[in-house]
């Protein structure tokens, strides 16, 4: 039997990149706020290794076993077997996926609040991907510009600002949407080879400024700047200078005393009472079983386990699963086109870059000319783009086990002359596409594959997709212009085939006015139980063509806010 | 109940860490506590002579300096497939036995006992799928473990005295990195310490 534990106000399900975050505007708000979380706290100066091995190779810092025997099944199309064995995009850790992510930082733009009202207006309905099932997200941009603000503030985003207020700073990223104000802290460093590459976008006519990351250029949240030292990537900050929500937003929740951590929780089901409320959540820790009753429940367990648990949380009221009255949960999923995809460009250069020590994506440029609506599409068949990123950061396996341009066999004494001299000379380009949601791409309940609870994992089932294809295509020719420019020596372009597992994923309790169409309401709560509020990308209805973090806190602060603000309407 | 705990407490370590990153200190003063593990015993000897006349040819010693087996690739997969690599163990040894029967069949001889230009023949057949399927499922790991055993931390028994990183220029993990180490062509000294010793934490 199930414990019962003594009520909360608020259940947050998942501490990671949005719980992380949520935490903190319900905490300070005064209502007294339980957070799950299936993972454990991490201790940096411990687990954090500038080993490639312990990161990359092995996941040692991003999947835990459960998360492994959790991963979703997949699927190109539904006359095909789903298959398992794919590596998990999650995590289960205090900070969760935010522990070890590249700290991009990004607002979307107005466009991808409004694409379909967009493109209807500037080229016609024909250009709404076949398939689709795109609409305008319930909000636009003078709803969540001052969320994009309180967020960058309060995680702590280093950037420079290209529009604020109207006023453009080709220093910063001239597309973006209006900003009320400059970051809070400068850009990240510069260094010889991100100052060669915006020379050669310049020579282009491009506008190349630094990416935005949620890492302290200086020091900032009581912690300081970052080492440059190029395990980023997959790994924690043994500095604590990345702002993953276990050094930045959490730690100022528990100051608030409103906060109490349980850590290893693994939430089995929400619970819900005859008139359809959310009245708790049944967790499993250390093999006992507890009941945690709340007056609402936030969940932020990321795409494919929000989607899970709203599914697997059946009752009489939800016979299909909760929220899911109208059969909206699990549609409108969809992966983000981007490098893993095939989406990626790789470069080889005439000198040694000196690229090893660095911050991936974050110590990185960005040319945002060919994402989102930035040129004219007309004539082209496809919408979006993609935003091109170099970086830094290059480990010692992956930068010998390169493919060499073809120059040099894979092994033999040919092959090591190749790696001794080029190793440190080639580097790749990180592309993300503007990426929709269609008819033929959902989540569900796989009928086979089980966790070792005996509960179904996710099903995810993605079909063909002709525009975001194109996009990448399009794109990919931009970045090997640019590479060119810059003196590359020889460029080999992926072929974009559509993301499979992805650790950026969308939809699936899309955010909407219509309850036909959309699971969650424009302030993220469930349009069938009030006092259920969804954290994460699942409740996105495009992509962007950059990286979610941001904006999943962004949103998360926006829906916790607004539960502050409405508790007895929403909890009472 | 579940217990509490606050993130972030920062350690004495912790500490000295963020000092040493805020003034660029060279570590190298301090001792590196790398630890290479002395192998388990995997393979036979005979395994072993194998491994290493095939290991050898994928990655020769010669003017370039040592190759896979001077820089221990076959010590890094015998540790590992006693250890976190054990599930595959089998498989490993069923495709180095594939190897040799091939090598056998083609040139009448063990791999081990044939000439560097045999072997090379022999690793070319297995490369172009000439050989049977299980020989070439064994190239590619094979390929793939010994890049982990050359390129990788010391700390998992293979990169010998880091002769892996000074091979491709990689200059090794440090704590904290200045502008400088970021210059294009200017080489940045070597650093000769594994992640897993004194300076980065320890263990």
């Amino acid at each position: 039997m199930a414990t019962n534990l003594k009520p909360a106000d608020v259940v947050v399900v998942g501490l990671g990149a949005a719980g992380g975050v949520a935490v903190l505007p319900l905490t300070r708000g005064g209502l007294k706020v339980v957070g799950l979380e299936a993972g454990a706290w991490m201790n940096p100066a411990k687990d954090f290794k500038a080993d490639e091995i312990h990161n990359n190779v092995r996941g040692m810092i991003t999947t835990g076993n459960k998360i492994r025997r959790e991963a979703p099944t997949f699927r190109a199309g539904p006359n095909q077997p789903a298959q398992r064995g794919a590596p998990s995009p999650m995590m289960n850790a205090v900070g969760g996926t935010s522990v070890h992510y590249h700290a991009q930082s990004w607002r979307l733009k107005p466009w991808d609040f409004k694409t379909a009202t967009e493109v209807k207006k500037r080229y016609g309905a024909s250009y709404i991907p076949k398939g689709s099932t795109l609409e305008d997200w319930p909000i636009g941009w003078d709803d969540i510009e001052p969320f994009y603000d309180i967020a960058e503030r309060e995680v702590g985003v280093s950037g420079k600002a290209g529009n604020i207020q109207g006023k453009l700073d080709r220093e910063g990223n001239i597309f973006e949407g209006p900003r009320q104000r400059e970051y809070p802290m400068p850009h990240l460093r510069t260094c010889d080879y991100l100052e060669h590459m915006k020379q050669a976008a310049r020579s282009l006519g491009w506008n190349p400024f630094h990416s935005p990351a949620a890492i302290n250029s200086v020091a900032y949240n009581g912690h300081g700047a970052c080492g440059y030292h190029g395990y980023c990537d997959r790994g924690g900050c043994h500095l604590q200078a990345k702002n993953s929500t276990c050094f930045s937003t959490i730690p100022k929740a528990l100051q608030t005393k409103n906060l109490t951590v349980t850590d290893r929780a693994q939430v089995t089901r929400i619970v819900v009472d005859s008139n359809g409320h959310v009245t708790g959540v049944q967790y499993i820790r250390e093999s006992q079983e507890y009941f945690q009753p709340a007056k609402a429940v936030l969940v932020g367990s990321y795409t494919y386990e929000n989607v899970r648990l709203l599914l697997l949380s059946k009752s009489k009221a939800y016979p299909d699963g909760l929220g899911n009255n109208h059969g909206q949960v699990g549609k409108h999923y969809f992966g983000h086109w981007d490098a893993q995809a095939g989406a990626g460009v790789t470069a080889l250069f005439p000198m040694d870059l000196n690229v090893w020590y660095g911050a991936i994506l974050s110590q990185g440029v960005v040319i945002d000319e060919w994402a989102d609506d930035s040129f004219d599409h007309g004539g082209m068949g496809f919408i979006g783009g993609a935003s091109m990123t170099v970086n830094t950061e290059k480990h010692p396996i992956a930068a010998a086990a390169s493919n060499t341009f073809g120059q040099a066999p894979q092994w033999g004494s040919k092959w090591k002359r190749w790696i001794h001299q080029n190793a440190g000379r080639w580097v790749s380009a990180y592309l993300q596409a503007n990426s929709f949601p269609y008819e033929n791409t959902v989540l569900d309940l796989d009928p086979e594959a089980r966790d070792p609870l005996g509960d179904p994992v996710i099903r995810v089932t993605s079909g063909p997709k002709d525009n975001e294809r194109q996009a990448c295509l399009y794109a990919q020719d931009k970045m090997e212009e640019w590479f060119k420019a810059a003196g590359a020596i020889a460029v080999t372009k992926g072929n974009p085939t559509g993301p499979r597992l992805s650790t950026h994923t969308y939809g699936g309790t899309r955010m909407g006015d219509n309850p036909e169409t959309s699971v969650v309401n424009r302030w993220g709560f469930s349009h069938e139980a009030p006092n259920l509020g969804l954290l994460g990308g699942s409740v996105f209805g495009t992509s962007g063509a950059r990286n979610p973090t941001l904006t999943i806190q962004a949103l998360a602060w926006r829906t916790a806010d607004h539960l502050v603000k409405n508790w007895k309407a929403i909890a009472g | 109940m579940p217990d509490e705990k606050p993130a972030g407490d920062l350690t004495r370590r912790t500490v000295i860490v963020t000092a040493a990153a805020a003034a660029f200190v060279p570590l190298s003063a301090i001792r590196s506590a790398a630890q290479t593990p002395a192998p388990q015993r995997v393979f036979s000897a005979e395994q072993k002579r194998t491994l290493e006349a095939f290991l050898d040819r994928l990655c020769p010693k010669d003017e370039l300096g040592p190759g896979a087996v001077e820089i221990g690739a076959q010590d890094y997969i015998e540790v590992q497939l006693g250890d976190y690599l054990a599930p595959e163990k089998q498989t490993f040894l069923d495709g180095l036995a594939a190897v040799d029967a091939y090598a056998r069949q083609s040139h009448g001889s063990p791999l081990a006992d044939l000439s560097p230009e045999k072997r090379d023949q022999v690793l070319t057949d297995i490369d172009s799928g000439k050989a049977p399927q299980n020989a070439r499922g064994f190239f590619n790991r094979a390929r793939r473990l010994m890049l982990e055993g050359m390129f990788g931390d010391p700390h998992y028994g293979g990169n010998k005295n880091f002769a892996g990183w000074d091979l491709i220029g990689y200059p090794g993990p440090r704590l904290a990195t200045g502008p400088e180490m970021q210059k294009m062509g200017a080489p940045i000294a070597p650093y000769h310490r594994s992640a897993w010793g004194n300076e980065h934490g320890g263990h």
